[in-house]
């Protein structure tokens, strides 16, 4: 059987970088996938409502993500509204994002030092920034630098994505209650870059980009890695576990392919787990053997703990500014401008954290009001129409506290489609969330007052989670008797193992967390090149 | 939970598991339903034409737009509904019947004025049953070539070379 030298599991954000880094640095990389590609050939982003089966109101357009034999999970003593994301396709959460592409500040990444919670990481902002500013110049950003301490910026931005009306309206209001608006930095191109033509702004980046001007893993890093010829993907191959030999180090996976149905295993030097922070680690917590009976890397039971993500709720206003106005085309690239956190300019709080904002990424094909409007007939319809090109929506990203007692663990009597026993979510919010979320919902609410409009909210009925974005659950960290990983995204344990995705971090910030991601993989692609000449891999 | 759903969660804060799941799905994904050939498959022919009664006096024909009479609702509601869970079935079963029931000793409209009555806060299943038809009207209607196109002139889901931002003094 051919030994591969690094087997990357997983294909979204985190695979991507690592398969691209590690085959242009002359490694045989073997990358498998639990979904199957869906090329833009399939996708049904510029469908309209009414050329689909249900309108597209059952989720026909984003259905091919989400094939159902692997994306079971059972929730357990989670708050209402929790929820995981269970994309599996090839490029992961990359094929079905918006793209914000935030850095971590470096007050992010210490906050046991700084605020008195959670953990520090292992590493600081200046050994994170060059790989931030490598992914960004490989994937292309727009935005620019809008000199925030809050919000860091890279040297080489892609122009920023022209305003909206009801965005420059945010703007002014936010201004004088000391809310900044800035460009929204994200990997959408709004000019030629890499060989892939700029943004047509028909608002459909969720449902897939049929031009690839948003940034993908198949279309921007898979090429890339096959181009060195020395990259090889097994898609529909669904990683049951990670077997070892009798010292403990990670030999082989052991996966399903979802055509045939059979098991086979790949064997490698190195093993990159990139399968987001569900998965992953479900797979560890899968691969149990006499050397890890807990599960791979587990000894001191902290795979699956520290579950965390961003918390988060919506607000819809109708500008009176705008109400009756010509509609106008407001697709565009969905979010043009983002709030960045602002509570730490102002006084002292009894809480950690806080809150951005995201803008306008929701579509503005169907007229959510109509949902909320009481009454109907001709009125009704006309009101519809009259507050339609006022639309301002403001989506509020909070940040949550990691907490050794929110976790993701396997049902072994419970499997999926191939045997496999699924993940089970255990999640409740914190005291800390709970006031960051009464300072945020009393802010957000004065804001929409003062932008003065019709104001549908749902901060009032309590946080939504994780918005896609979750984190934690293998994490890296100083300390060993709390963390599985070190600053490299490697195993204490298992020399030759490492996870690069959103399951390494040791904290959340209110920031969205895919460059962070991008830039620990491409960090910890780095550190196995290195290691691997060194013949310590 | 689709990625979208969670977002919804954060929209909307309605959603808390797949609304999705049990209901029969079409095979034939992306072909465009088709109400010239339309055959009923939850309502009778009565059904049918109450529930297009009420749907229209719901959103009605003005000097602006067709209505929801003649966006065809009622047959994309009757489309949702046959592959719906059985208990939204029976809701609509029950709710027709009793809308049919309201309007022989008034009107539809009457009838219908009456189950609106309370629509903040529905606790009869008259009530429940405005919020759910209401719901559908909008649904079907805004998704509709008359509800995108007339009525809300939508000028997207198009290809642009350049997007035109604002540059209105006023909102500076």
């Amino acid at each position: 059987m051919r030994t591969y030298d690094v087997c990357v599991i997983g294909s979204g954000a985190a695979g991507g970088v690592m398969a691209k880094e590690l085959c242009e640095g002359g490694a045989e990389v073997i990358m498998l996938e639990a979904g199957e590609e869906v090329p833009p050939s399939r996708f049904l982003s510029h469908k309209w409502p009414y050329e689909l089966p249900y309108r597209g109101l059952r989720d026909e357009k984003q259905a091919p993500f989400y094939p159902k034999d692997i994306s079971a999970v059972r929730y357990q003593d989670t708050d209402s509204g929790i929820g995981v994301d269970r994309v599996r396709v090839l490029g992961g959460r990359t094929l079905h994002w918006n793209a914000v592409t935030l850095r971590y500040a470096p007050s992010d990444l210490r906050e046991r030092s700084l605020a008195g919670v959670e953990e520090d990481w292992p590493l600081s902002y200046e050994e994170l920034e060059p790989w931030y500013e490598h992914i960004e110049q490989t994937i292309g950003v727009c935005g620019q630098d809008d000199h925030l301490e809050i919000l860091p910026a890279g040297r080489h931005y892609l122009p920023p994505l022209p305003w909206r009306c009801s965005e420059r309206i945010l703007a002014r209001v936010g201004k004088s209650m000391g809310v900044p608006v800035i460009p929204v930095r994200k990997a959408v191109l709004t000019v030629p870059y890499d060989q892939r033509p700029p943004c047509h702004y028909c608002g459909h980046c969720m449902d897939g980009c049929d031009v690839s001007s948003i940034f993908t893993t198949p279309d921007c890093m898979l090429p890339k890695a096959r181009a060195t010829g020395r990259f090889t993907l097994r898609q529909n191959a669904v990683a049951r576990e990670i077997l070892t030999d009798s010292s403990g180090r990670a030999q082989a996976v052991s996966f399903i392919d979802r055509t045939t149905r059979r098991e086979e295993q790949v064997r490698a030097r190195v093993f990159a787990v990139c399968c987001a922070t569900i998965e992953s680690a479900r797979l560890l917590l899968n691969s149990k053997s006499p050397q890890h009976p807990d599960g791979l890397g587990n000894s001191n039971g902290v795979v699956g703990h520290y579950l965390h993500g961003h918390i988060g709720g919506g607000v819809s206003i109708y500008l009176d500014e705008l109400a009756g106005t010509k509609p106008v085309n407001q697709d565009g690239a969905t979010d043009h401008v983002y709030v960045p956190r602002y509570n730490q300019l102002s006084g002292k709080r009894d809480y950690a954290g806080g809150w951005g904002i995201q803008v306008n990424f929701d579509s503005y094909m169907f007229p959510d009001q109509a949902q909320h409007l009481a009454g109907y007939g001709a009125a009704f319809k006309a009101k519809v129409r009259r507050l339609q090109p006022g639309y301002l929506f403001l989506g509020t990203f909070c940040k949550a506290l990691s907490s050794p007692g929110n976790y993701v663990t396997v049902d072994s009597h419970q499997t999926d489609a191939y045997g496999i026993p699924i993940p089970v979510i255990h999640y409740r919010l914190g005291e800390n969330d709970r006031a960051l979320w009464r300072d945020q919902t009393a802010n957000v609410q004065e804001l929409a007052a003062r932008l003065r409009g019709t104001v549908f909210s749902n901060l009032e009925s309590g946080p939504g989670g994780f918005a896609s974005h979750e984190v934690g659950t293998i994490r890296m960290g100083n300390d060993p008797r709390t963390s599985a990983l070190n600053g490299f995204c490697q195993s204490r344990e298992v020399k030759n193992l490492f996870v690069t995705d959103g399951s390494a971090f040791t904290t959340s910030s209110e920031k969205n967390p895919t460059l962070t991601i991008m830039a620990l993989s491409a960090r910890a692609a780095d550190y196995i090149k290195r290691q691997r000449k060194l013949g310590a891999l | 939970m689709k990625r979208r759903q969670a977002i919804k969660i954060v929209t909307l804060g309605a959603l808390a598991a797949s609304a999705t799941e049990g209901i029969v799905t079409r095979v034939a994904e992306g072909c465009a339903w088709a109400p010239g050939d339309y055959r009923l498959a939850f309502f009778s022919e009565e059904d049918n034409r109450l529930v297009d009664e009420l749907m229209e006096i719901i959103i009605p024909a003005d000097a602006h737009s067709p209505g929801a009479h003649a966006a065809q609702v009622s047959l994309f509601a009757d489309m949702m509904i046959s592959t719906s869970h059985a208990a939204e079935q029976r809701q609509w079963r029950q709710g027709i019947q009793a809308m049919r029931d309201e309007a022989s000793r008034s009107s539809a409209a009457q009838a219908l004025a009456k189950a609106a009555a309370s629509e903040s806060h529905p606790e009869a299943d008259l009530d429940r049953f405005f919020v759910a038809l209401k719901r559908m009207t909008v649904d079907g209607y805004y998704t509709s070539e008359i509800g995108i196109h007339q009525d809300l002139n939508y000028q997207g889901n198009t290809y642009l070379s350049a997007f035109p931002g604002c540059d209105h003094a006023e909102h500076e």
